[in-house]
């Protein structure tokens, strides 16, 4: 039974991101290939952060202040390290037309370069999925649950569970958005992916609230449908762009 | 549309990663049954070779824990390095049969033994009701079944990719019951002997390595061979056939069996030119047991695959077709037949892209020590916290990544063992000193970012 539902914890935090992964990025190995650079990238980011933080810690669980500015430091780091990945990104797309050329197959496509941004998100995701949440919960696979005060209504697993869903929704589709923000020059998408993220990451302090979670995660999770709507919406503007640009061609 | 090159990008490493993570994974979730059942026992110290020098027990000093573990990676690492000189001047004196049944007695013994402990703590974990006679039937039936698998040339590639990877696993799991500094220590001094042995000149790896390209021979070792296997090939559009092909080909009749294989084998050379280099070795071998059974297919093998040796691969594929051809119209399977021409047409196409492709034209060979020894990291790390076990996975995991990189550069063979182990080393100690506090004192906050 507890394993039950400690299973079930990893699927409510992980299913989504698992069966995206079978159903598009298992298919082709690149894919693969970068999904783990880029959860490696995220560890890698995170390790840096808790070293720098690590000295004003454990921070006090009574004042919130502190953690306001643990929050925007750190998205302002990752941020940061976006568009790092969308330099490397871009280099790795001149290498890879480069060698497209070389064994006369058609360069990347449009869709091709999305599923590669996807991959990327998916990576940053599922790396802040695994190290919040899915490293948290090996007591959940034993014969007891966990309450803390601040949220007496739900288990904590549950809980942090759906935060990372959220977080994994954010983050895999965001990817997509900055990527293209960025290819396109648009600034509105440069700016929606920081923002999100960081209205995200503060909404989150909501919780320190007793009772908080209960605004909270609602709040989360429009966060989490805003980022969803908006990337399909860019999708299908830019597919269809393509498509009727493809057709003045032929 | 045309296949875009995201399709054809990373196959091979891919190829050994995913055997190294089941690897992983497999070891991951034995140490964390198998420990937290034991825990309450006393643990029985086991002395192995790892250990000769010190036992160590808790409430020994840091310092003492450190030299004792120190003198155990020697004593460790000399009896590896005396081992494989002991190896390299028995394949030089060509004791090749000698060797092989020993490595067969091994894969015997540790199949067995060591494998038939950890199946029994799992049976007695799970308390599943087993009687002794069906246990020891089936932990018999599936050793013999490895053993025949090691060396044999019958056995479908899927069947010794899984016996290594269960070697890997068994091996992996009993050096997690090696206490925890000696662990560390000899992890460290295994990654320098490995870069020792395969780079410096006059190391053994590196020796036996060469003397067997300069044979045109398998290494007589446990090594796992990413060579793809039939269904592998499923996601390059022909797969339908070809899969229909493999799965006919492997269910064949024991006397038909050495015919189809050889079939098997040739659509394989013609599907992956890019194994050429190492495959005609294999197959070279198999060849010689069955000149015997064979003569005419035999003789005609030998000429097409000394002529493919070199450059001229297309040439090769002409020969090897006709060879083909002739074994399948012994089969009368016209499918086979129908899947040579399709391949080589669109062969013809692939060839330079996959020569220029990250790895060149050699198949990847992991050795069986790299994956018993990522996985005893890994599961070292599992006995901390499941946080260590992610970090130093992917950590690991793109070590191997920078080495198969490498490999694509150099083109040699290189040690597969430092890289990984420094990074998981590196990972396993900044996560545990440096992220978990941190992550845990935000997560326990619910505050995520």
């Amino acid at each position: 039974m507890t394993v039950a539902a400690g299973i079930g914890y990893t699927l409510l935090a992980l299913g989504p991101s698992l069966s995206l992964f079978i159903s598009v990025i298992a298919k082709k190995p690149f894919l693969i290939l970068t999904v783990l650079a880029s959860t490696l990238l995220w560890l890698i980011s995170l390790i840096v952060l808790s070293g720098v933080w690590r000295a004003f810690l454990p921070l006090k669980s009574t004042t919130w202040w502190p953690y306001a500015i643990l929050i925007i430091t750190s998205v302002g780091f990752q941020e940061g390290l976006r568009v790092l990945l969308w330099r490397a990104y871009k280099r790795l797309e001149d290498i890879l037309d480069a060698f497209a050329d070389r064994v006369s197959k058609p360069r990347l496509f449009l869709t091709d370069q999305m599923q590669i941004a996807l991959a990327g998100g998916l990576g940053h995701g599922v790396a802040h999925a695994v190290f919040f949440c899915l490293s948290l919960l090996t007591p959940a696979f034993g014969p007891a649950t966990f309450f803390i005060d601040r949220c007496a209504q739900i288990p904590f697993f549950l809980v942090s569970a759906q935060i990372a869903l959220a977080f994994v929704t954010i983050h895999t589709f965001s990817m997509v958005i900055a990527f293209n923000g960025y290819a396109q020059g648009n600034k509105v998408d440069q700016y929606f992916v920081p923002a999100i993220h960081l209205v995200a990451g503060m909404v989150t302090l909501v919780n320190f609230a007793s009772g908080g979670c209960v605004i909270g995660i609602p709040i989360l999770y429009l966060m989490a449908v805003l980022t969803l709507i908006h990337c399909g919406k860019m999708v299908f503007r830019r597919l269809t762009e393509n498509r009727s640009r493809q057709g003045n061609f032929q | 549309m045309e296949s875009s090159i995201l399709e054809s990008i990373g196959t091979e490493m891919i190829g050994v990663m995913s055997p190294v993570s089941i690897c992983m994974l497999l070891v991951v979730l034995l140490v964390y049954t198998l420990s937290s059942s034991s825990s309450s026992s006393s643990e029985a110290a086991i002395r192995t070779a790892a250990n000769l020098v010190y036992q160590e027990t808790s409430t020994d000093s840091p310092t003492e824990k450190l030299e004792g573990a120190l003198l155990n990676a020697l004593v460790f690492v000399i009896f590896i390095t005396l081992i494989t000189f002991l190896l390299v001047v028995l394949y030089y004196y060509n004791f090749t049969n000698f060797l092989k049944n020993y490595m067969r007695f091994s894969t015997f013994f540790v199949l067995g033994t060591m494998g038939g402990s950890i199946f029994l703590s799992v049976i007695q974990h799970f308390s599943i009701p087993v009687d002794s006679i069906t246990c020891f039937l089936l932990l018999f039936n599936f050793t013999v079944v490895g053993v025949l698998s090691v060396f044999s040339e019958g056995m479908p590639i899927v069947l010794r990719q899984g016996y290594m990877v269960c070697l890997g696993v068994i091996v992996a799991t009993w050096f997690t019951k090696l206490p925890e500094w000696t662990t560390w220590v000899l992890l460290v001094a295994l990654a320098i002997y490995d870069l020792v042995a395969v780079l410096a000149p006059g190391g053994p790896l590196k020796l036996l390595v060469e003397l067997a390209s300069s044979r045109d021979e398998e290494l007589p070792a446990l090594v796992y061979e990413a060579r793809p296997t039939v269904s592998q090939n499923e996601r390059s559009g022909r797969s339908g056939l070809m899969l229909l092909v493999g799965g006919v080909s492997d269910t064949r009749s024991v006397e038909l069996q050495a015919l189809s294989r050889g079939s098997a084998d040739g659509s394989e050379n013609h599907r992956n030119l890019e194994y050429t280099a190492v495959h005609v070795e294999n197959v070279e071998h198999e060849r010689d047991s069955e000149v015997e059974r064979l003569p005419l297919v035999g003789h005609l093998f030998r000429e097409g695959f000394l002529s493919s040796d070199g450059s001229s691969s297309e040439y090769s594929t002409v020969v090897d077709n006709r060879e083909n051809e002739i074994v399948v119209e012994e089969e009368t399977s016209p499918l086979v037949d129908m899947m040579e021409l399709g391949d080589e047409r669109e062969q013809g196409g692939r060839r330079d892209g996959r020569e220029n492709d990250i790895i060149v034209d050699k198949g990847i060979k992991l050795g069986l020590g790299d994956f018993v020894f990522y996985s005893v990291l890994v599961g070292r790390a599992a006995m901390y916290d499941l946080m260590t076990v992610y970090a130093c996975y992917l950590a690991i995991i793109s070590g191997l990544g920078c080495t198969l990189i490498l490999l694509a550069v150099c083109g040699r063979a290189l040690p597969a063992l430092p890289i990984s182990i420094t990074l998981g080393i590196l990972f396993y100690f900044l996560t545990r000193l440096l992220m978990e506090p941190f992550v845990v004192g935000t997560a326990t906050n619910l505050l995520m970012f």
